[in-house]
């Protein structure tokens, strides 16, 4: 089992400004999944009932000369402690900076590798970081876990496939930051929230308690996938009773989720995507929250960089 | 839920506020604690929130209809209900987003007597809330506030230097003795407790701090701390920096009266022209009493 890659400039800054900020809010321990091609950092995917994300790299979004090996299809993953992680990154970033003269002068340098730790019999794996600065070379440890078993793998893998499933209407979000505001101060009026979603390219959230109930609306969002015009008649009535009965038409459909792993999911926002597309999965599985990367400078979506959330329902709720 | 279905009867009040964040400010300013139960008064005059704990304190907020940029009363009498109202200020904040002025509508009744919120000022995105009132408690003792004689016995300080002089008491904590004399003109705090510590305000040594001060003859009580705390503790943070002046008066028997002034203007890169001074129009300010009761046993204190 052998892995060895160089971190590219734009692999350290995609990294350490924007997806190892976000992830860590997503938990502390995550699989890192290397294949022959994608880079993975993969939380929750194996328990049901946390918000599951799905960060997804091609091999050049991050890295040059990639070198990967293991007897399970070139497949290697283990879980990691994204801050550790983190840590290592920002401050090889700090030498590279404080010594560096170009790009290709200092080269980062990821590997996998067993080694001996003090007062320690067996040999432990760790993810070394080896920066090589003007006169001198740092090396830092990360400690990993055991890397997965062929078995482990395959359930990993089985869990990622199960994930890729798209919702049928999905609707976009452009201002993360607007929704975001809104739902961290909905957080201390209740613990349930539901979202509904229609296919007229509405999103409503609402919080329902026996003291009060609190809502916003999003209307006229674009709509990818299933899509409908909405209903004229509807324009006058009360958001709560336009989604009530756009839900009865079965043109919408609703989930409930926790209001704190909504707002996890949006911490998202700390990886800069460009946009965030909201959905149910099929029989009100999930809530799924695609976010969206442009190439840099263009409207294109960037798709070497991929990252989804997944929420798990509380209450399947109407579909 | 169709509430559109029985268009239900002129609703007593519908009203339209530009500034969220100002009546925010107002009623986290009587917030004393998390769980606290509000009772809302509304009248042609404007909506009034009145709470108050256990006989001792109590709080009022005053927001005229002056302050509402669309105010439609169509009740008769004067309508009352009970809200909470710590989730009310949770339920208003989640409306106010920053570093803008949102405009909502507040509605009363709705169909099943609750009290409607929405934002009205965005076309694509709406947030809205149904807040459940109950029937009010009776207010369980009157402030009457009584001048205490012809002069009134009356103090007006910068707020920021009242909360900070309320703020130092805790240490020595539980009683506080509030004197005024006529000579030296001066305002006394003075805490008994795991500790003596005493804070005077000099009318005229420093004219900055004591912007007014009205007395005929020394006076003196004692409030408990935790009441006294409760007057300054939430002040919102726009009330220290405008740093108007808090009013405080002495009543009859020793009531005190603490009054701030909150702002409820838009936000100020609307009103460029608001000059430097931070002059608003009063029409703009919510207006804030807190009565509290003086201790029972005071007589000796009082000549």
């Amino acid at each position: 089992m052998k892995f060895k890659a160089f971190l590219t400039e734009n692999g350290v800054n995609l990294l350490e400004k924007r997806f190892l900020p976000a992830l860590d809010k997503m938990g502390k321990i995550c699989h890192l999944y290397l294949t022959r091609d994608h880079t993975m950092f993969l939380h929750n995917l194996l328990s049901g009932n946390e918000v599951q994300s799905i960060a997804q790299f091609r091999k050049e979004a991050l890295f040059d000369d990639y070198r990967i090996s293991s007897q399970n299809e070139d497949r290697i993953a283990f879980a990691v402690d994204i801050s550790l992680l983190h840590r290592a990154i920002r401050s090889s970033v700090s030498i590279c900076t404080e010594f560096g003269n170009g790009p290709t002068q200092n080269r980062l340098q990821i590997k996998l590798v067993k080694k001996l730790p003090p007062n320690c019999t067996q040999p432990m794996p760790f993810l070394t970081f080896e920066t090589k600065g003007y006169k001198s070379a740092v090396i830092q440890d990360v400690p990993i876990s055991k890397p997965l078993s062929r078995a482990e793998v395959l359930e990993l893998q089985t869990a990622l496939d199960m994930a890729q499933d798209l919702p049928q209407t999905l609707v976009q979000i452009q201002d993360l930051n607007q929704l975001q505001n809104f739902v961290d101060r909905m957080k201390h009026v209740g613990d349930l929230l539901n979202v509904s979603i229609s296919k007229y390219g509405d999103l409503y959230v609402q919080i329902s308690t026996t003291l009060i109930t609190l809502g916003a609306e999003f209307q006229k969002l674009l709509v990818i996938g299933e899509q409908v015009d909405a209903p004229a008649e509807d324009r006058h009535l009360s958001a709560q009773t336009r989604s009530a009965r756009a839900i009865l038409r079965g043109d919408a459909q609703s989930v409930q989720v926790s209001v704190k792993h909504f707002a996890k999911s949006l911490q998202c926002h700390l990886a800069k995507p460009d946009c965030a597309f909201y959905g149910i999965a099929p029989q009100g599985a999930c809530l799924t929250v695609i976010f969206q990367f442009f190439i840099p400078g263009s409207h294109q979506t960037d798709k070497s960089i991929s990252l989804h959330c997944r929420l798990p329902v509380l209450d399947p709720g109407s579909s | 839920m169709s509430s559109s279905a029985a268009e239900p009867e002129a609703p007593d009040l519908v009203c339209q506020l530009d500034n969220v964040q100002g009546m925010v400010d107002a009623l986290t300013a009587v917030r004393w604690k998390r769980l606290q139960d509000a009772i809302v008064e509304l009248s042609e005059h404007g909506v009034v929130f009145i709470v108050e704990e256990t006989g001792c304190l109590q709080a009022k907020v005053y927001l005229q209809r002056e302050l509402f940029i669309r105010y439609e009363y169509g009740a008769q009498g004067r309508p009352r209900f009970g809200v909470s109202l710590g989730l009310l200020v949770d339920c208003l904040n989640t409306f106010s987003v920053p570093g803008r002025s949102t405009m909502i509508e507040i509605r009363y009744p709705g169909p099943d007597m609750q009290l409607l919120l929405k934002s009205v000022d965005s076309l694509d995105a709406c947030i809205y809330a149904e807040v459940r009132t109950r029937i009010p408690d009776t207010i369980s003792w009157d402030y009457n506030f009584e001048p205490a004689g012809s002069t009134p016995l009356s103090f007006t300080v910068k707020s920021a230097a009242l909360k900070e002089a309320i703020d130092d008491l805790e240490w020595p904590g539980s009683s506080i003795q509030i004197m005024l004399q006529p000579v030296p003109p001066s305002v006394t705090f003075k805490g008994e407790g795991h500790g003596d510590l005493q804070i005077d305000f000099m009318y005229y040594v420093n004219t900055d701090l004591l912007t007014a001060f009205s007395c005929d003859r020394q006076v003196s009580y004692r409030y408990k701390y935790k009441f006294l705390r409760a007057t300054t503790s939430n002040i919102p943070s726009s009330v220290i920096k405008d740093n108007r002046g808090s009013k405080v008066t002495m009543g009859r028997g020793g009531m005190l009266k603490v009054q701030h002034l909150v702002s409820v203007a838009r936000t100020s890169v609307s009103h460029p022209h608001i000059d430097s001074a931070g002059y608003q129009q009063p029409s703009r300010i919510a207006y804030i009493e807190f009565f509290v009761k003086p201790e029972e046993d005071e007589d000796a204190v009082n000549d």
